[in-house]
């Protein structure tokens, strides 16, 4: 089941008089699996906000097409069953926590104790409860943040969208909304989550998408993005005597200050040929281990060779 | 229509937040108080009897009408003006990014959330507009124990002059996200384009020789909204219990809000935020 699909999905902004194009996004292939948290990197200015922003229709495309758990996202009545965290969102100062959540579950279609039971269970899972008669002026951006995520959900949402949702909250803070998160997709939720700290994203997503320039460069698990397909370590017993004996055109092969040994290799067929070479050297490998990029290297490393015009 | 009523009771809710409206509340309540306290030094009897026209009654009728236009209307066009100031920056603030962003991601069609804060706004003006005309209204009349409900149709003709300003100050908020220029544009009409075009409607249409200048500016007095009628002429007449004898201000006046707000809710309804 498809939660988010786009074709072609583009949005150009054009200046007051037309000298000026920019491209916020550009024809966006993408589709998201219900029941999965998907998250979307980019640098500012990527077209993350642009694309959600589109999904929900608060701006509108250029051209291609979007829906949204099968139907076409034109439709505002389909907004009951989504739910969304803006980056920059305000809620009227003049309000308690409790009356926010009213005013945005009574627009969501809730009311009377469905929805006063709603806002207090909200509360509650994210240790608001005791803020539930404050003023919103009161709250600190954590609880500003966390007050958001709680509106996000009042309408018990299928899908959800987080623009930075940890963003200003605390590290235990954090740890509780992404343990949020993961409860929501044990229910079966689909996130769609935009987000600058790329170590919590590796934490909770089961994809991820990279954007910039409002192109989608790459898409895949966290496994797929961070995995160097042609860099291992390997541990020996021994020391190798000559490193030039076992290099060839598809092997690099070089001595790290710990004594692994890191090898690059064409394909796995070339690993195998190293190690026929070295069991038939009567040389003991201890390990071999695949070398991964955490998301953030592999992230930085992918922009800067976009940067440079995809060139390494 | 659900949501409609959610955004127009959050409206009042935003209105009633706002020191400006208390400030309002605060002047209305200063002025009633102190219209209380003058007629209670005021011997009825001694206004009556100094007329010794044909009946009491309508004696009566046109003292009350008399005083009861007396503080409304100067205090009716201020609180206009008030009104215009404190309002304005309402769509604004709700088109702001934070704002607009959550309100757009729920339910609600762009129409109905349009709509939902001019009605609120234009409501929550009437309360304190009928609060003000009602006080005075109950004040005097208890004072001369005259009772003629007529005059409380004044608080709908200066809600409905207000309405017809507050519609533009929204198309010009949705355009600019802006406050400034539709407010300088409500005040523009408000203050002169209207009254002179009543004035060259009435008076000076006789010194314009040119048959096309004429026409044009005929023309705009039946475009532009004729707030200075509906402030003056009928507002008058209503509180003398003449009732309405010139509909034509209140038609077109209407045509022209309706046209400003289909084609805000227009604009509105395509527009990025």
């Amino acid at each position: 089941m498809i939660a988010i699909e786009t074709n072609s999905l583009s949005k150009v902004y054009t200046s007051s008089f037309g000298k000026n194009k920019v491209r916020a996004l550009n024809e966006l292939n993408l589709t998201i699996n219900k029941g999965t948290i998907f998250g979307l990197l980019g640098p500012n200015g990527a077209g993350k906000t642009t694309l959600v922003k589109l999904l929900l229709q608060i701006i509108f495309p250029t051209f291609g097409t979007a829906k949204l758990m099968g139907e076409d996202i034109g439709n505002y009545e389909l907004k009951k069953r989504i739910g969304y965290l803006p980056e920059d969102h305000k809620y009227p100062p003049y309000l308690t926590g409790g009356e926010v959540l009213k005013f945005f579950g009574r627009l969501s279609g809730l009311n009377g104790t469905t929805l006063d039971k709603r806002i207090d269970e909200l509360l509650e899972l994210v240790n608001l409860s005791k803020w539930k008669k404050t003023k919103v002026k009161s709250y600190s951006k954590g609880m500003t943040q966390r007050l958001g995520l709680a509106q996000s959900l009042i309408n018990d949402p299928e899908l959800i969208f987080l623009d930075e949702p940890t963003d200003g909250v605390d590290p235990i803070g954090r740890k509780e909304i992404r343990d949020i998160l993961l409860e929501l997709k044990g229910r079966s939720k689909t996130i769609f989550l935009n987000s600058h700290l790329l170590s919590e994203v590796e934490l909770i997503t089961d994809r991820v998408g990279i954007l910039n320039k409002g192109k989608l460069l790459r898409e895949g698990t966290v496994k797929e993005l961070t995995e160097r397909k042609e860099e291992y370590k390997l541990i020996l017993n021994d020391e190798l005597p000559e490193l030039n004996k076992f290099a060839d055109d598809n092997l690099i092969i070089t001595k790290n200050h710990d004594g692994s040994y890191s090898v690059k290799v064409d394909d796995i067929r070339t690993m195998n040929i190293l190690v026929d070479k070295l069991r038939g050297e009567n040389i003991l490998i201890k390990e071999i281990v695949l070398q991964k990029n955490t998301l953030e290297e592999m992230f930085i490393s992918l922009i800067n060779r976009e940067e440079k015009g995809g060139k390494e | 229509m659900n949501n409609i009523f959610q955004i127009i009771q959050f409206t009042i809710r935003e209105a009633l937040a706002r020191k400006v409206f208390i400030f309002f509340g605060a002047i209305i309540l200063f002025v009633l108080v102190g219209t209380l306290l003058v007629f209670g030094l005021v011997d009825i009897n001694t206004l009556t009897s100094a007329a010794n026209q044909s009946g009491q009654n309508i004696m009566t009728r046109e003292i009350v009408s008399s005083l009861e236009l007396l503080i409304v209307t100067p205090l009716a066009n201020l609180g206009l003006l008030l009104a215009i100031f404190s309002s304005a920056s309402f769509i604004p603030i709700m088109l702001e990014k934070g704002n607009i962003d959550l309100l757009l991601s729920k339910p609600i069609s762009r129409a109905q959330l349009l709509l939902g804060k001019y009605f609120g706004v234009v409501l929550f003006v009437f309360l304190n507009i009928f609060f003000f005309v009602f006080g005075v209204w109950l004040i005097i009349s208890i004072k001369f124990s005259y009772w003629d409900a007529s005059f409380l149709t004044l608080a709908f003709v200066i809600t409905f002059a207000f309405a017809v300003l507050y519609a533009l100050i929204m198309l010009f908020g949705v355009i600019t996200k802006n406050s400034i220029l539709g407010m300088m544009i409500a005040y523009l009409i408000f203050l002169i384009i209207s009254p002179l075009l009543l004035l060259y409607k009435e008076k000076l249409n006789e010194f314009v020789t040119s048959e096309l200048i004429d026409t044009i500016l005929v023309g705009f007095y039946f475009i532009v909204p004729q707030t200075a009628e509906l402030m003056g002429r009928i507002m008058i007449d209503l509180a003398m219990g003449k009732g309405i004898i010139n509909f034509q201000p209140i038609i077109t006046s209407l045509l022209f809000l309706i046209f400003i707000l289909g084609f805000s809710v227009s604009l509105f309804r395509r527009k990025d935020f």
